[in-house]
């Protein structure tokens, strides 16, 4: 049976009192920024933290912990980030995270929109201004294997990290500067031999992140319990979507 | 042991590294040490990567040079006196998903193991898995993926070999960076494996060997 934590009466308190958190990874951070009201604070994680799940679920416990004081809702900034999420324990705060695999989710304005991609093209390699600006890509990776290895032996590795890759899938999220972004990717495609693909992103995952509604598009844990695996992968809608103006009735 | 051919590998030297295994060859060495040397080669290899030496373009190489090698050596197994063969395995990175360093590994583990490898590829889609079955008539069935989006996919194939009444004379094992118990239970999977020594350690231990 599917379990969907309900958003408990104890937690239903006047608008002004709900303190609203955001914990995220330095790529998504970019993107909420904008929508972010001024009373609500982040932090941010090292985007390298991505590669190694074990230590950003730790890293994220850490700053739940840390944070409880401070916040009611705390919005994480992630998606099921290969289950790092998973096991992650709300103390005394209610949890709100996107039910999507990942931060490409999350650019595009839904999951569906990313398994739809997905779907078109499997070997996709996707780039935002935040990755970009990270610099953790093949195609940064692959200035650092010719000062070590030469050009010759860099080109043969880097072909070989991109080769099930077909398409470089630019996410345009309407950042400024988009243009020197869209540059950048267009010319790593090129020297690559990737077909470059520029790909509509949508604010709307993490605009509703921030207001709500928290439908069935997000997964909400409440204090005392833990996010499972089973919550994201479940297709069963919480019953009832929880608007924010509700949660704060 | 040729101690020049794992640090040729080791090192990243793939000129090197085929040149030796190919002398090597030539000059009768048992296939099975030059295996062997391969997988000492890797275990180097993945010590660098979890060290934070080597990362992602250093695994493929030496996942590339180990296949390479593997495909050399091969003849040679066939040739000489019978291998005695534990089982077959067909092994593939489900639809949806192109990942496949940990398969290349996983596939040339099982391989230096001593089992009769198929690897269908990337971003296999569930039916060819099946026919794939009824063709090369597997023990066990290797689902790999790496993204969390190709658990549903691994479910998926699961549920078409279920469909396609294969599924009670084989045992099914998923892998990949994030499956964990809860994933495997999710696909419907036997088993699953934390890195490629359990992968092989299990299907050693569904077909009976030690």
């Amino acid at each position: 049976m599917t379990y969907i934590p309900e958003i408990p009466a104890s937690h239903q308190m006047p608008s002004c009192d709900v303190r609203r958190m955001v914990i995220a990874c330095a790529t998504v951070i970019e993107e909420m920024v904008p929508f972010l009201p001024a009373d609500v604070p982040y932090e941010i994680l090292d985007f390298g933290l991505h590669l190694r799940p074990n230590d950003l679920r730790e890293s994220l416990q850490r700053k739940i912990e840390e944070t409880r004081q401070h916040a009611d809702v705390l919005l994480l900034g992630y998606g099921l980030c290969s289950m790092a999420v998973v096991g992650l324990k709300a103390t005394d705060v209610t949890l709100v995270i996107p039910r999507t695999d990942d931060c490409i989710g999350i650019f595009m304005g839904s999951c569906a929109a990313y398994r739809a991609q997905i779907k078109q093209e499997p070997g996709t390699y996707y780039l935002t201004k935040g990755w970009i600006e990270v610099g953790d890509s093949p195609f940064e990776e692959h200035h650092r294997l010719v000062k070590r290895y030469g050009e010759a032996k860099a080109e043969r590795m880097t072909g070989l990290v991109l080769r099930n890759y077909k398409r470089l899938g630019f996410i345009n999220t309407g950042q400024y500067e988009i243009k020197r972004y869209r540059e950048y990717a267009q010319k790593a495609a090129r020297q690559f031999g990737l077909q470059f693909e520029e790909i509509q992103g949508s604010s709307r995952l993490i605009r509703k992140m921030i207001f709500g509604p928290w439908d069935e598009e997000f997964l909400i844990v409440p204090p005392g319990h833990t996010v499972r695996f089973e919550d994201f992968v479940s297709s069963v809608p919480r019953p009832g979507a929880v608007v924010l103006s509700e949660y704060q009735s | 042991m040729s101690e020049k051919l794992v640090t040729a590998i080791a090192n990243m030297e793939e000129k090197d590294a085929l040149a030796l295994a190919k002398q090597l060859i030539a000059e009768k060495a048992d296939p099975m040490i030059i295996l062997d040397d391969c997988r000492s080669a890797m275990e180097i290899v993945g010590q660098r990567f979890e060290s934070g030496t080597y990362f992602l373009p250093e695994l493929m190489l030496a996942g590339e040079m180990l296949t390479e090698i593997t495909e050399m050596v091969k003849p040679e197994m066939s040739n000489g006196q019978k291998i005695q063969r534990h089982g077959r395995v067909l092994i593939g990175t489900v639809k949806g998903d192109i990942h496949d360093i940990g398969k290349n590994i996983v596939t040339f583990m099982l391989d230096a193991s001593g089992f009769e490898v198929k690897d269908l590829g990337v971003d296999v889609p569930a039916d060819k898995f099946v026919e794939a079955i009824r063709e090369f008539q597997p023990q066990v069935v290797a689902l790999s993926g790496f993204l969390t989006l190709a658990f549903d996919s691994m479910k998926e194939t699961v549920g078409a070999i279920q469909a396609a009444g294969l599924r009670d004379g084989i045992k099914i094992m998923v892998g990949g960076g994030p499956v964990s118990e809860e994933v495997r239970n999710y696909t419907g999977a036997d088993g699953y494996g934390k890195d490629a020594m359990a992968g092989v350690s299990l299907a050693k231990q569904w077909v009976g060997v030690k």
